[in-house]
């Protein structure tokens, strides 16, 4: 059986020059690939996720405030139409109401009218039929006159002398 | 295994003397570890710090039981 | 490692199990061999690792998409956790930033060169000869001094290091050699001799445990008791292997986390 150091145990720890060569070929290597190609490269994997990530954040925030505005013009163009609609029904109620004032009016005119019509229409009829009355009655009173005077009152300027004081007469009576 | 072989083993009284080296280190890790763990028993939320400091000190103290083992080696 | 167990094994059946030694670790040289680009066995493992991590990453790095797939995502998290979890959680973001790669490309490397020593026709970490941590150890060296250095100046540096303000001055005397010592000459071998004999301490556990099943299993005279013990053993085995894949995350891990460390303290204190 061989002893575990059998004496040359040193010899581990002196490097052999090809050993150093080797060893320093291969980290140089090593650290020109980690540091110009590989470290690089996911670097930028890195950063492009992180800016990713961020943009879609940065875009949901805008997308937000988008719709934030939307809302908000959207409410704003609801409380006009309300405003509009209120407006236009109270435009339409007091021009509803100066319609009916001004049929109330005019109805009023119309009727005011009317009455002044038929007023004026009554005083003529009844002048007229006053005349005519007083025609009549002077024919009638004549009439009976005659009859009851006779032949005496032929002369008509005679007649209508005695018919205006007998109609005197009937009117200080009726004052009396 | 003979006879032969026991009396090689003894013959080697390096192996004795790195059993020794190596009492030390492993006390000394011993206690590291025991009290990394009561710190962050006390405060946990230290514990990634508390672990890096433990594995800096515990490589320390294995250096020595190492430096144990190369004796060993090369004597 | 396997067929030279079993090859000696047979060849010297009945004399003990073949256990493995330091031999392992400084294999003959197989091509090339005399000039300083000579390779033997663990180089060649360790260019055949290097050859595969960099392209697989390659690939990887081409074909990433935007929206991950599992296995990009899986290399993501890996990235992650380096970055987070070790990077900016002990530098901070601003300090960590232009390191992130050096340290994601330590990581990676010695995650893969670490586990050959368990893959099967492998069975050796490319990490398990000293050369490959010291270079790693060395890169270490050069960012921490060069950070300090850019931030403070190489006088302020060296002040910083070795006079540490708070201290009397007789004893600066004995103070700032061990300082300059402990920056220059200990880190960096720290770091190397945790690496390197992690692997070498791995390697020699799980092949003396599966050769001591072979041998149980296959050489012992008494069957009976043979099995068994064998099959304890291959259990073993299998443990340390398992275990072994732990290391290799957790020595990845550790040397990631001791250079970000060490370069942060060649920062002015904040």
């Amino acid at each position: 059986m061989v002893t575990l150091a059998g004496g040359d145990g040193i010899s581990l720890f002196i490097p052999k020059l090809y050993d150093i060569v080797w060893s320093l070929v291969i980290l140089v290597v090593v650290a020109v690939f980690f540091y110009k190609y590989f470290m690089p490269k996911f670097n930028s994997i890195f950063d492009e996720r992180a800016e990713k990530i961020e943009g879609n954040f940065s875009k949901a925030a805008k997308a937000k405030e988008e719709a934030d505005e939307a809302k908000k013009k959207y409410e704003e163009q609801l409380n006009g139409a309300r405003m509009d609609a209120s407006k236009i029904r109270d435009d339409a109620r007091s021009e509803a109401k100066q319609i009916i004032a001004d049929a109330h009016s005019k109805a009023d005119a119309d009727a005011a009218q009317i009455t002044a019509t038929a007023q004026r229409s009554i005083a003529s009829q009844q002048q007229q039929a006053m005349v005519k009355l007083k025609g009549d009655v002077g024919t009638l009173a004549t009439s009976l006159a005659g009859k009851i005077i006779g032949q005496e009152l032929k002369d008509p300027d005679m007649q209508s002398h005695m018919l205006d004081q007998m109609l005197d007469d009937m009117e200080n009576e009726g004052k009396q | 295994m003979g006879i032969i072989t026991l009396a090689q083993i003894a013959g080697n009284l390096n192996l004795i003397g790195y059993g020794l080296a190596a009492l030390g280190p492993s006390l000394g890790l011993g206690l590291i570890v025991s009290k990394s763990v009561e710190s962050t028993a006390r405060q946990p939320e230290m514990a990634g710090k508390i672990q890096t400091l433990m594995l800096i000190g515990a490589a320390m103290v294995e250096l020595l039981g190492l430096l144990g083992f190369v004796a060993l080696l090369i004597m | 490692m396997f067929e030279s167990v079993s090859k000696t094994t047979i060849l010297a059946a009945g004399t003990g199990a073949d256990l493995p030694t330091v031999k392992d670790f400084l294999p003959p040289e197989i091509l090339f061999q005399g000039t300083p680009f000579a390779i033997n066995r663990i180089i060649l493992i360790r260019i055949v690792a290097t050859v595969i991590l960099l392209s697989v990453l390659a690939l990887t790095a081409s074909h990433a998409k935007l929206v991950p797939g599992r296995w990009q995502s899986m290399i993501e998290m890996g990235i992650g956790f380096i970055r987070d979890g070790v990077v900016y959680s002990v530098m901070g973001e601003l300090r960590g930033k232009r390191y992130v790669s050096m340290i994601v490309a330590l990581f990676f490397t010695i995650l893969v060169f670490n586990l050959c020593g368990i893959i099967p026709g492998a069975n050796m970490a490319a990490t398990a000869t000293v050369a490959m941590p010291l270079a790693f150890a060395a890169w270490t060296l050069v960012q921490y001094c060069w950070a300090g250095i850019r931030e403070k100046g190489a006088w302020g540096f060296i002040r910083d290091e070795c006079f540490t303000p708070g201290v009397p001055w007789p004893v600066y005397f004995l103070l700032a050699p061990i300082q300059l010592l402990e920056l220059i000459i200990v880190r960096p071998a720290s770091l190397t001799i945790r690496l390197f004999a992690n692997m070498v301490s791995g390697h020699l556990t799980l092949a003396t445990c599966l050769a001591f099943a072979q041998y149980w299993v296959f050489e012992a005279s008494n069957k009976l008791t043979g099995v068994p013990v064998g099959a304890m053993w291959l259990v073993g085995g299998l443990i340390m292997t398992l275990f072994e894949i732990f290391v290799a995350f957790l020595q990845a891990y550790v040397f990631a986390i001791l250079t970000t460390a060490y370069i942060n303290l060649s920062y002015p204190e904040e």
